[in-house]
């Protein structure tokens, strides 16, 4: 190649193209530092806002028949407590970390689509803070975290109160569902070059089967969401067991994606733990591939314990034996994970630091929660237990175990390598022990206040019942443990303002994002290592250096792109170039649009709702203008004497398998709504107090021939231009056909009757609109293949969009032909009556 | 089938997708019988597919004898495996002789 500049000059050059524009143009970065600082920094506001709110509720039960607070307000203090630290301080907090450390932890220059982590930022910020302005307004959600129904249904609760939470919830969801797909791509397939995925760090491990989790994990939410909303906006009645709902259906929804959820918030922090305690170990971690089996495992079971939230609901013996059995048999992959951190620093020579404190408060905490969580998987001690303060105490030894101590070891460890400056420590070791007894006395305690019988979400108790210093000791604990926080938030700013600057890798770790300058620079990696042994066992300190002197893949800027690599999923061998988007507004717009629709539907202004949505969608159509090119570009050079292809010119590129991932996203919600419907014919108390929904066989027929011709003729489209044959006639002949599956649909809604009289209409009416609204977005990604292929950013070689069309219009005729299926089973007899 | 398994990322997961369809047809197949009063035949449909979901954990569960996979993948997914087995005869092992419907 050409004369490689110095390593000042790479970096002006390179920082150049990658660098965000000062002022008000921030709001156009799309680089994952920067968003994954900012996701950071308001998940810790939002710790914040729950913590004072906690602290509320301390001050509530500190002493019988307290009239600090009166228990309307009670009830949305401790609902928005629970839903600030789960949906607004943890997943984001997951994300942001994921987002700001996978790119470098994997030797690449950015996740696979920038523009989708800043999109996924502002619906965050967007969403989070409808819900804290309901709540400073007084109108916040006041049902529960969970948001049981009836309680959340429209007669109990009439206010906006529960919309709130669904809608707010929802649009921040978007962020967490955009960030499982980023996340899961940019592990498969942006390693850097040599980094199979048996040389892969145990974090990226942990997050690419956290994604996975996510990726199943959310859709049963964001589908019970959407019904309750459109129970309580449009009363269709899915809850409501007078009209053939019923309400267990919404407890299933919300703990298919509630226990996962706990898994999802706690594999990241056991990831951080084992990147963290090998290096203080200064060993290899023990069990590589045991903790891959183990993860795999916890993973999938996670989802076979939902049920044990609803031991009490009335379930028989065998089901809750299943549910039963596997909460127990989850603790077995957990303890794989916890001996071989202990073996790891037991067969080490471990230095302390102050990471380490918080490992250990880990290790008692967690082990803690885990214990009482096996003592809960027992039915009978569960039906005892269930709904007192000692669930509380556990769920908080739980989370506060599994991810805040992990999360405090990781800020220790790690802010140096945002802020370029080390630790004073002069605060570090008394704010860990405030947090360590101020916990353990606040919550410990708590085990006793329940098992003595002590309800949860109460307002308040007499004074006769013995829980008086048990709540009141709870209550200054809790206030230690905010002293506490407070300290490690002054030690934070006191490391940016005094800390002591550093060279890289100060810990002397083992993994590639100390090998980034400290503050990192906007394009990660002047230049992009090739990896020949385990990540977790590299040598930054000696690699960065030369990686900053373009010794690596793409160590210039030749096409003054932002470039980084595409390797094998397995074997991690480079596959192609990725060029990535630059800054752009257009993540702020879409995210506005979006708040528009969902702000239409809290405040019931419906007309306002699809045009809110249409805009959305409009946006995101503008989003591929300028990318891609007008001719096949073949290989170029990446440096090392390698070229390879540009993205768009292989068949597995990370749009096509981030397409398939959301699909597979979009399959989930799909098939918790077929469930949801079978669930109501199977156990719904009036199921058959009302006539069942019918389409007429001929219209069935007519809308399945419409969407398979679409199905088929945008297949042939793909093939057609694979073999570089005209594919325009195949795509305008696919969404006339989907057009009329579209309109089809939409006239045989009519035939199914009044969806507000009964469950029995309405989940076909929801099921028909599904496959309506796939057959829509089939003929629009058809259109918009068609207008990329007259501009030309289409051939034989460049058929992203060819594939995409073939993938959603496939995906379009399955939706159809199981709606209809699930419509002719819902027409039958039912088994209660 | 084999092909599919050839994939090492399929091969990791291949145990517990199918204990997650088992436990999905089990728990299903409890609540059908159930609501729709199967009677006699309801202990031993469950015995079937409790063993018709044994039968290939059994397979993941044994050592394979192809030399082409990665090792520590290989081996991770091996582990995988018969840890599904493991739940698989654990978790479904109540419908043998818990009460089904009460």
């Amino acid at each position: 190649m050409s004369q490689t500049p110095s390593p000042i000059g790479l970096h002006k050059q390179l920082d150049a193209i990658w660098r965000t524009p000062p002022g008000l143009a921030r709001l156009s970065s799309v680089n994952h530092t920067i968003l994954g600082k900012r996701f950071m920094a308001l998940a810790l506001f939002f710790f914040g806002v729950g913590g004072v709110l906690s602290m509320l509720i301390r001050a509530q039960l500190a002493t019988p028949d307290s009239a600090f607070l009166g228990p309307e307000i009670y009830n949305q203090i401790f609902t928005m407590h629970g839903t600030v630290m789960m949906f607004l301080f943890a997943i984001p907090m997951l994300e942001g970390f994921a987002i700001y450390m996978l790119p470098k932890l994997l030797g690449a220059r950015d996740l696979a689509f920038p523009r989708l982590t800043a999109y996924g930022f502002w619906c965050y910020l967007f969403g989070g803070s409808i819900l804290i302005v309901a709540m400073l307004v007084g109108v916040a959600p006041d049902s529960g975290w969970f948001m049981y129904t009836p309680l959340s249904s429209k007669p109990y609760t009439p206010g906006i109160n529960a919309d709130v939470w669904l809608l707010g919830i929802t649009f921040v969801e978007i962020s967490a569902v955009t960030a499982a797909v980023e996340i899961f791509v940019t592990i498969l397939k942006m390693r850097a070059p040599g980094m199979s995925l048996t040389r892969m760090p145990l974090f990226a491990w942990y997050m690419l089967v956290t994604a996975g989790m996510m990726i199943i994990g959310f859709p049963p939410l964001i589908l019970g969401s959407i019904l309750l909303e459109l129970e309580r906006a449009f009363d269709l009645p899915f809850f409501d067991p007078t009209r053939g709902g019923d309400p267990l259906l919404w407890q299933h929804l919300f703990w298919l994606f509630g226990h996962p959820e706990v898994y999802i918030i706690f594999l990241p922090a056991a990831g951080v733990l084992t990147t963290i305690i090998p290096v203080f170990a200064q060993r290899p971690i023990l069990g590589y591939r045991a903790i891959i089996a183990a993860l795999v495992a916890m993973a999938f079971l996670s989802f076979g314990l939902w049920v044990h939230h609803m031991f009490t609901v009335g379930i028989p013996h065998l089901a809750l034996a299943f549910f039963s059995a596997a909460s127990a048999l989850v603790a077995i992959p957990t303890a794989v994970q916890i001996f071989a951190w202990i073996g790891t620093l037991a067969s080490g020579k471990p230095r302390w630091d102050i990471p380490m404190l918080y490992v250990a408060g880990f290790f008692v905490v967690f082990v803690i929660g885990g214990l009482t969580g096996v003592m809960l998987a027992m039915v009978p001690f569960n039906t005892q237990a269930h709904d007192s303060y000692f669930v509380v105490a556990h769920l908080h030894y739980v989370l506060v175990g599994g991810f805040v101590f992990p999360m405090l070891a990781a800020i220790y460890y790690w802010l140096p390598h945002i802020s370029g400056r080390q630790s004073l420590y002069r605060l570090s070791i008394p704010a860990f022990w405030l947090i360590l007894i101020g916990f353990n006395l606040t919550f410990f305690l708590m085990h006793l206040t329940g098992l003595m019988g002590m309800p949860r979400r109460i307002s308040t108790y007499p004074s006769n019942w013995g829980w008086d210093w048990l709540n009141l000791l709870s209550s200054v604990g809790g206030f230690i443990l905010t002293m506490g926080f407070a300290l490690v938030l002054a030690d934070m700013v006191l490391q940016f303002r005094f800390g002591a600057r550093f060279r890289r890798d100060p810990w002397r770790a083992g993994t590639l994002e100390w090998a980034t300058a400290t503050p990192p620079p906007s394009y990660n990696f002047a230049a992009i290592p090739h990896i020949e042994t385990r990540a977790d066992q590299l040598r930054p300190a000696l690699a960065g250096p030369a990686l900053a002197g373009g010794q690596g893949y793409l160590g210039f800027v030749h096409r003054g792109e932002q470039e980084t690599l595409g390797v094998n999923m397995v074997t991690g061998e480079v596959e192609h170039l990725i060029t990535l988007p630059r800054q752009s507004y257009l993540p702020l717009w879409t995210a506005l649009a979006t708040a528009s629709f969902f702000l239409a539907l809290l405040f019931k202004l419906y007309w306002l709702a699809p045009l809110g949505a249409l805009v959305t969608l409009g946006l995101f159509l503008v989003w591929p203008r300028g990318l891609g090119t007008r001719r096949d570009r073949g290989p170029l050079d990446i440096g090392r004497g390698v070229s390879v292809p540009p993205d768009m010119e292989v068949h597995d590129n990370v749009t096509i398998l981030a397409n398939r991932t959301a699909l597979a996203m979009n399959a989930t919600l799909f098939a918790s709504l077929l469930f949801g419907g079978l669930f109501l014919l199977v156990v719904a108390p009036n199921w058959q107090d009302s006539s069942a929904a019918q389409v007429p066989l001929w219209v069935g027929a007519v809308i399945t021939l419409a969407t398979l011709s679409g199905a088929l003729l945008a297949a042939r489209a793909r093939h057609d231009n694979a073999r570089g044959r005209p594919a325009s006639s195949g795509l305008i002949l696919a969404i006339l056909a989907q057009m009329i599956a579209m309109a089809s649909i939409i006239a045989a809604m009519f035939w199914l009757g009044d969806p507000t009289g009964h469950a029995r209409r309405a989940v076909p009416f929801v099921a028909l609109s599904y496959a309506g609204l796939h057959c829509g977005l089939g003929a629009v990604i058809s259109a918009h293949a068609l207008w990329r292929l007259a501009k030309g950013y289409v051939s034989a070689r460049r058929r992203t969009e060819m594939v995409l069309a073939a993938l959603w219009n496939a995906y379009a005729a399955g939706a159809v032909i199981l709606s209809l299926g699930l419509t002719g089973i819902l027409g039958l007899g039912g088994a209660t009556s | 089938m084999t092909f599919i398994l050839s994939h090492p990322l399929v091969r990791l997961i291949a145990g517990f997708v199918v204990w997650s369809v088992a436990f999905i047809v089990l728990y299903a197949a409890q609540a059908l019988g159930c609501a729709y009063d199967w009677g006699d035949w309801h202990r031993p449909i469950l015995w079937l597919l409790y063993l018709l979901a044994l039968a290939p954990l059994v397979c993941l569960a044994l050592p394979g004898n192809s030399h082409d996979h990665q090792g520590t993948l290989y081996t991770a997914a091996l582990w995988a495996n018969r840890a599904a087995l493991l739940a698989a005869i654990l978790v479904f092992l109540p419908v043998s002789f818990v009460s089904l419907c009460i």
